[in-house]
Formats: structure tokens, C-alpha cells, sequence
């Protein structure tokens, strides 16, 4: 089973004469441990399809599944727990709490899940070390730097042990040294947890973290081919340039 | 989500200095108007209450002892005492004075006629000097004494009489007014209610029953009224309720308006200013209860936070600006705190309201807008 299918999905923006149809008839497999990198031109439909793909926006037509299960009856609740607990998701801006700490914005997800405070604090301090982010726990993002808001993004991605983590752009506001072993990091992270990442993303280097790239053109998926990324995962985040 | 309410909050100091200060504001402005209208009743009903007394008798459509007068012939107590179930009858006699001291202060005295013989018309109790007045003395209210600088063997030029204070009371002093206590032939002087009194006071025997006594006084004595103690302390501070309770109601609603839009609008500020971090929760899975919930739990935590700081205030005006303002008379009782606590915890509810709407509307998939 899939962790996601999409089927013939598609969606159209507006109606009559002005509506856009953002995406044409799009079918795609997620499987465990799948990097797939999404690319395409601006305007092509990658982040109205990663919105879909992430239970954000509901698609005009076709039907996903996630963890084989039908979405498109789910309720608004039924979903936002579905995403707490199988889903992470990393943004362009990366979107940290301005307010918390970085060890308190990776604990988050947890607390939302019903983790106390403590344990989960705890459990956000074990992920954002294992990140080399140890010394940086009580800086609020407003301190850190872009590199490092992208990775405490990823210990908060990471933190409900999603299946899939969706990433819009995730390196757009990062030089590309940095953006590279940010998505290094996670990318070996979750191959070596088994976990599927799918990125969106205009950065031709990201093929070398990918293990699937596809392309979308006009709303359709144009082109797949494999991606660079070593077939098995590098255990101790080897594959990273310091 | 505490963590996220308190971070938010107190990420803008400024603006939650401003919240807790409105409703600081509106909690001081209801309970020390809440606290005055208690004192108040409770002054007004004071020295009534100190008088040993089971049931004031009075001419039939007197109702008070200040607003509607009442005269009695004297030989009446006989025919009250004769009555069942009386213990004690005594003439209680007093009228409303106003003159002006040698300063040119204006003062206004209830003068109680003092009957050392049946022990009637007594101060409540004695601060200083005097315990009873004899002949042209007088004993005036402590609070009055200094409000109008009069000191103990002034001299008083009372309707045409020359007294000398000798002493000082406690607990009789009504606010705009005071009791002030002479001896009986010269209170005649001034009342002149020749073989009449105001007012009887009445001790019933043990096991008597009020209403009985009553309607047995109404019965045998025709155009006599009387009421029990409590009665007759609640008609004496009817006035209070009557004229201040609707003001205080008007400044109730005033100061929950204030309150509930203070932590309204700076919840909803931050609300506005953060709305893409309350998309990003939404986004990652946070329900939409938990979402209200921090915001609630903001409004609370700045509500509650009013609510201890003006209630400190107001206790420390309770405490301090009476010395300065004799009429400041605030008593904030137990009761009170806890309705204003509930009304705090009511705006806080009230104002998480359109907030909460705003982050209802929020769309989760505008967050991969860069
Ligand atoms: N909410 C919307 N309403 C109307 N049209 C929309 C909306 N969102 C996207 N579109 C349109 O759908 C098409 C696909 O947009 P989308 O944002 O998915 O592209 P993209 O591939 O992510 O582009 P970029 O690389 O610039 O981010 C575009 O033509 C866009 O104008
Ligand atoms: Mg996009």
C-alpha cells in the first residue's frame, strides 16, 4: 500500500471564462522511503498539487488516498489530525512561532499531539541535537539564522514521526550551500526512518538528495526520471558537506 | 497549548501592559463603587442597629427616621407596654439640625435626646471624653468633629442654644450627616414636642413572635405603625439603594464595555499580526478547539491578571483614601470579589469572540504562499 495515491486528481480555480485549471488530471504513488523532488515552472501547478497531496486544499476531481484511506469525505478535524500525526510539513519562509524558542517550536507538533510539556521539550532537545542544533535551544528565530530556522523547520517536521514530509520551496530563501545541507539532513533523516519526503522546488542541485524526479508542465505531469541520491541511506548523516 | 498562550502574550509587553491595565481600570472603577454603595447601606443602617431594639413604633405613614417625620403622644408607651409579650417600651426622640460652627462650617446633626433615666438615646460608642452629655453638653460624631474641625469644649450655637461638646462618638456618622447626642430637657428645647416623642423602642419577652407584637400594636393602637429592627434599618437605607444602585449599575455596564473591548482589541491585534503562525498550526494539525483555546487562554490570562491588580487597587484605596475622604466609606466584601470575578472571566469569553472568527476564516493552504 502507498503511504499516498493520487488518482487522475485535478483542480480548477474559479469558474466560466475565468477559471484556471491549476491542475490536469495528475495520478502519482508515494511509497516509503520515496525522496521525490517535484519541478516545474512557476505557475506549472507544484504547490496547488503539494497543497492537495497535504490535505490542505481539496481537489475539483479524481481522489487521494493517504495510508489507503479516502480524504475526500474526511471532515476538517478528521483531516488536521491526520496531518498531526502522519504528516510534516517544511515552507519557504519557514514559518517558525516568532514567540518560542527553537527547542519549544520543535515541541509543537507534540504538545499539540497531547505530550506534556516536559516530555515533550525533552523529546524537541533530542531531535534538534541530533540536527547540531544542541547549542541553539533557547534562541528564538528572530537569532538564528535562515539555515538554521530551516533546520529546527525540520526537527518540527519531524517531530510526530510523520510518514511523508511535504516541502514547498524549501530552500528558496536560503543561499544554496546552506539549502543543499539543510535538505541533505533531512533527506538522509528520513531515509534512514523510512520516512517519504516530497519537495517542490525550482533547485536543479535538490536531484542529488532526490531519489524521484518528476516534472509537472501546465498542470500535468510531464516527465519522471530517477534522482542522484545514494540508493542506501548514509546511517549517520554521512552524505553532508561541513 | 498554555506554552503558545503565555509566549504570544507576553511577547508584545507593551500591548499586554495595556490590556491588563483596561481591565485593571474597569475592575477598580466596579468594585470601589460596589465597595461605597456597601459601605454606605452600612453606615446609613449603623446606629440603628446599635440601638437595643426589637421593633421601632411609629406614626402610621412614617417610614424612616430622616425623610418622614413621626410624632407620638407619650402616654402611648403605657398602652404599648400593656400589651403581650412586651418586655420593654422606651421614648426614642431626635430631629435633623443644620447651623453653622464659628469657622463658618455648615454642619448638619441628628440630635437623639438622651434620657439618663431610662437609658435612652446613648451614643453607639465613645472615642473620647463624655460618655453622656449633661445639661448644655453635647457629644458630636468623631468623623463630623474632624471633617468640621470641632474640637472637645468648642461651643456650638445649635437653633438658639449654646452647647458644649464634651465627647466624641463612633458609629454615628450617616455620611452627609451624624448623630449627635444632648440631654433630654435641653433636646426638648430644640425638637419641642411637648409630652410627644419621635419614635418608641420596643424588647419583646424571649419567645415572642415579631409579626404577632406588630399587628397586636397595630390593632390596639390605631394610626401606629411598627417594624422590626432589620425593617427598619433597611427603610432608613432604602435612599442608598434607590438613587445609587441604577447609578451603579449604568458605571457596571460602562466599566464591562471597557474591560471586555481593552482585552478584545489587543487579543485581537495580535490575533491580526500573527495570523500566518495561527495558519501554520492549523496547517500542521492543531484543532480547531486547541486553536480557540489559546486564544481564550490569552484572553483569560490578561482578564484574570486585570482582575488581581485592580483588585489590589482597590483594596489599597479602600485602605488608605478614606483617611482623606471621610466619605469614602468602601466595604468590598467576599460576595462582591467573586461576582466581578465571574464577570472578569465573562470578558475574557466575550472578548475572544472575534478573534476566534478571524482564525476560523484562516485558510491553512494560504501558508505555502510564500
Ligand atoms: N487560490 C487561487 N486562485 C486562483 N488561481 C490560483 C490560486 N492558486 C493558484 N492559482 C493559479 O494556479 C496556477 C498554479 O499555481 P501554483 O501556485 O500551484 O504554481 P507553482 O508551480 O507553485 O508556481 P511557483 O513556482 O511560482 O510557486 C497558477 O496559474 C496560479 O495563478
Ligand atoms: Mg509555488
Amino acid at each position: 500500500m502507498s503511504i499516498i495515491e493520487a488518482k487522475n486528481i485535478t483542480k480548477i480555480f474559479g469558474s466560466g471564462h475565468t477559471a484556471v485549471k491549476a491542475i490536469n488530471g495528475v495520478s502519482l504513488k508515494v511509497e516509503a522511503g520515496d525522496i521525490i523532488l517535484i519541478m516545474g515552472p512557476s505557475g506549472s501547478g507544484k504547490t496547488t498539487l503539494i497543497s492537495m497531496l497535504g490535505t490542505l486544499m481539496r481537489p475539483t476531481g479524481g481522489t487521494i488516498w493517504i495510508g489507503g484511506e479516502d480524504i475526500s469525505e474526511m471532515s476538517g478535524a478528521k483531516l488536521a489530525n491526520l496531518r498531526l500525526h502522519h504528516l510534516g510539513f517544511m515552507f519557504q519562509s519557514f514559518n517558525l512561532l516568532s514567540a518560542l524558542t527553537a527547542q519549544q517550536n520543535a515541541a509543537v507538533p507534540l504538545m499539540i499531539a497531547g505530550l506534556s510539556k516536559k516530555p515533550a521539550l525533552k523529546k524537541a532537545e533530542e531531535l534538534l541535537e541530533k540536527l547540531q542544533l544542541g547549542e541553539r535551544l533557547d534562541s528564538l528565530p528572530k537569532n538564528l539564522s535562515g539555515g538554521e530556522k530551516q533546520r529546527v523547520a525540520v526537527a518540527r517536521a519531524l517531530a510526530n514521526q510523520p510518514a511523508v514530509i511535504l516541502a514547498d520551496e524549501p530552500t528558496a530563501n536560503l543561499d544554496s550551500k546552506t539549502g543543499h545541507e539543510v535538505m541533505q539532513l533531512l533527506c538522509n533523516t528520513a531515509c534512514s526512518e523510512g520516512r517519504a519526503v516530497i519537495i517542490v522546488s525550482h533547485d536543479a542541485r535538490l536531484k542529488d538528495v532526490a531519489k524521484r524526479v518528476i516534472t509537472i508542465e501546465d498542470g500535468r505531469l510531464t516527465k519522471e526520471e530517477p534522482g542522484n541520491h545514494e540508493p542506501n541511506c548514509p546511517t549517520e548523516h554521512g552524505g553532508q558537506k561541513q | 497549548m498554555f506554552l503558545i498562550a503565555v509566549r504570544n502574550l507576553f511577547q508584545e509587553k507593551t500591548r499586554l501592559l495595556i490590556s491588563v491595565g483596561g481591565v485593571a481600570f474597569s475592575i477598580v472603577l466596579i468594585m470601589v463603587l460596589t465597595g461605597l454603595y456597601r459601605g454606605w447601606n452600612d453606615k446609613m443602617g449603623q446606629y440603628i442597629r446599635s440601638v437595643p431594639a426589637d421593633l421601632w413604633v411609629m406614626q402610621d405613614g412614617t417610614e424612616d427616621m430622616f425623610h418622614t417625620p413621626s410624632v407620638l403622644p407619650l402616654d402611648y408607651e403605657s398602652k404599648i407596654a400593656d400589651l403581650d409579650g412586651i418586655a420593654s417600651v422606651k421614648p426614642f426622640s431626635g430631629r435633623r439640625v443644620a447651623f453653622h460652627t464659628a469657622n463658618q462650617q455648615d454642619v448638619g446633626l441628628y440630635i437623639v435626646a438622651y434620657d439618663a433615666e431610662r437609658q435612652t438615646g446613648l451614643p453607639a460608642a465613645i472615642a473620647t471624653g463624655q460618655n453622656v452629655p449633661q445639661a448644655s453638653e453635647i457629644i458630636v460624631d468623631r468623623i463630623t468633629a474632624k471633617n468640621k474641625n470641632i474640637k472637645i469644649n468648642d461651643s456650638l450655637d445649635i437653633a438658639g442654644q449654646k452647647f458644649k461638646v464634651v465627647g466624641l462618638s463612633e458609629g454615628g456618622d450617616v455620611v452627609t450627616f451624624s448623630f449627635a447626642f444632648a440631654a433630654k430637657e435641653d433636646a426638648e428645647q430644640i425638637l419641642r414636642l411637648p409630652n410627644s416623642t419621635n419614635f418608641f423602642t420596643v424588647q419583646l419577652k424571649n419567645n415572642t413572635d415579631p409579626n404577632q407584637a406588630i399587628s397586636n400594636i397595630k390593632n390596639n393602637l390605631p394610626g401606629v405603625d411598627a417594624v422590626t429592627k432589620k425593617q427598619f434599618v433597611s427603610n432608613n437605607t432604602k435612599l442608598i439603594r434607590e438613587s445609587f444602585l441604577p447609578v451603579i449599575l449604568v458605571l457596571l455596564i460602562i466599566g464591562t464595555v471597557v474591560g471586555t473591548a481593552v482585552i478584545g482589541l489587543t487579543i485581537f491585534t495580535s490575533v491580526v499580526e500573527k495570523i500566518r503562525e495561527y495558519g501554520v498550526l492549523k496547517a500542521i494539525g492543531m484543532s480547531h478547539r486547541q486553536l480557540y483555546g489559546v486564544v481564550i487562554k490569552q484572553a483569560m490570562i490578561a482578564g484574570l491578571t486585570g482582575f488581581a491588580t485592580g483588585s489590589l487597587i482597590a483594596f489599597g484605596l479602600q485602605a488608605t483614601v478614606g483617611d482623606f475622604v471621610p466619605q469614602f466609606v468602601s466595604q468590598i466584601n467576599a460576595l462582591d470579589m467573586l461576582w466581578v470575578f465571574g464577570l472578569t472571566l465573562a470578558m475574557a469569553t466575550l472578548a475572544s469572540y472575534m478573534p476566534i472568527r478571524r482564525i476560523a476564516d484562516v485558510d491553512p493552504a494560504e501558508v505555502f504562499k510564500a
